[in-house]
């Protein structure tokens, strides 16, 4: 979802000093804002459990998505931004993951 | 209007009285109620112990003067979050336009500093 660190890492590469960051990557990071945001309205233990849940998923998607590959990102900034309203409705309490490897 | 001229021309008040900017003033003024704001040298503490909490900092490297990115190794999302714990530290609520711009610890230290909630 984040493929920023790449594409940082390119520009920065290119000698261009003060990142510039692109709309599609502010989206992610506001997301990512929110989401932590989200998390501390929540109890603390509960709020450790969901941190690491997000930092995991925005970690991984950063990594294995390529940066150019917009569609999917707009796509999991969607998906994103409805898990985030389900989170910030008083009733949720957790957030959980589910990983699922089709390789075999 | 005449009246008031001819008492203007024969009162003199003294050069005395007129209050004469000290310079020792900026000394009192830091017990004024004014001046509760916390000091530039304690955000720079407070934000430097933060930013050595943090779990894929080096505390060795951290000094006020690093960047987050180039100084540190840190990616875009570890950024978000030591400006969230900053966030927190000081009871601030930072708008994403203003947060998007910190990117390393001199302009962090100067939004806090300037912000007049931060406590």
């Amino acid at each position: 979802m984040k493929c920023i660190l790449s594409q940082r890492k390119g520009k920065e590469m290119g000698g261009t000093r003060g990142q510039k960051l692109s709309g599609m990557q502010k989206q992610v990071l506001s997301l990512y804002r929110g989401f932590l945001r989200a998390a501390r309205s929540k109890s603390v233990e509960k709020c450790c459990k969901i941190e690491s849940v997000v930092c995991l998923e925005f970690c991984r998607n950063s990594k294995e998505v390529d940066r150019k590959n917009f569609q999917y990102i707009e796509y999991l900034l969607r998906r994103g931004h409805k898990q985030l309203d389900q989170l910030r409705n008083s009733g949720t309490t957790g957030l959980s993951s589910l990983q699922l490897d089709f390789s075999k | 209007m005449a009246l008031r001229a001819t008492i203007l021309r024969h009162v003199r008040v003294p050069l005395e009285a007129t209050p004469k900017l000290q310079p020792w003033n900026g000394f009192f003024r830091s017990m004024s109620s004014h001046d509760d704001h916390i000091t530039k040298e304690e955000v720079v503490d407070r934000v430097l112990s933060v930013v050595k909490d943090f779990p894929k900092v080096d505390p060795s490297k951290v000094t006020p003067e690093v960047h987050f990115q180039k100084d540190l190794g840190l990616d875009s999302l570890d950024t978000v979050e030591i400006v969230m714990a900053l966030e927190e530290e000081f009871k601030l609520e930072i708008p994403d336009q203003e947060a998007d711009k910190i990117d390393s610890l001199p302009l962090a230290i100067e939004y806090i500093s300037n912000h007049p909630m931060s406590s």
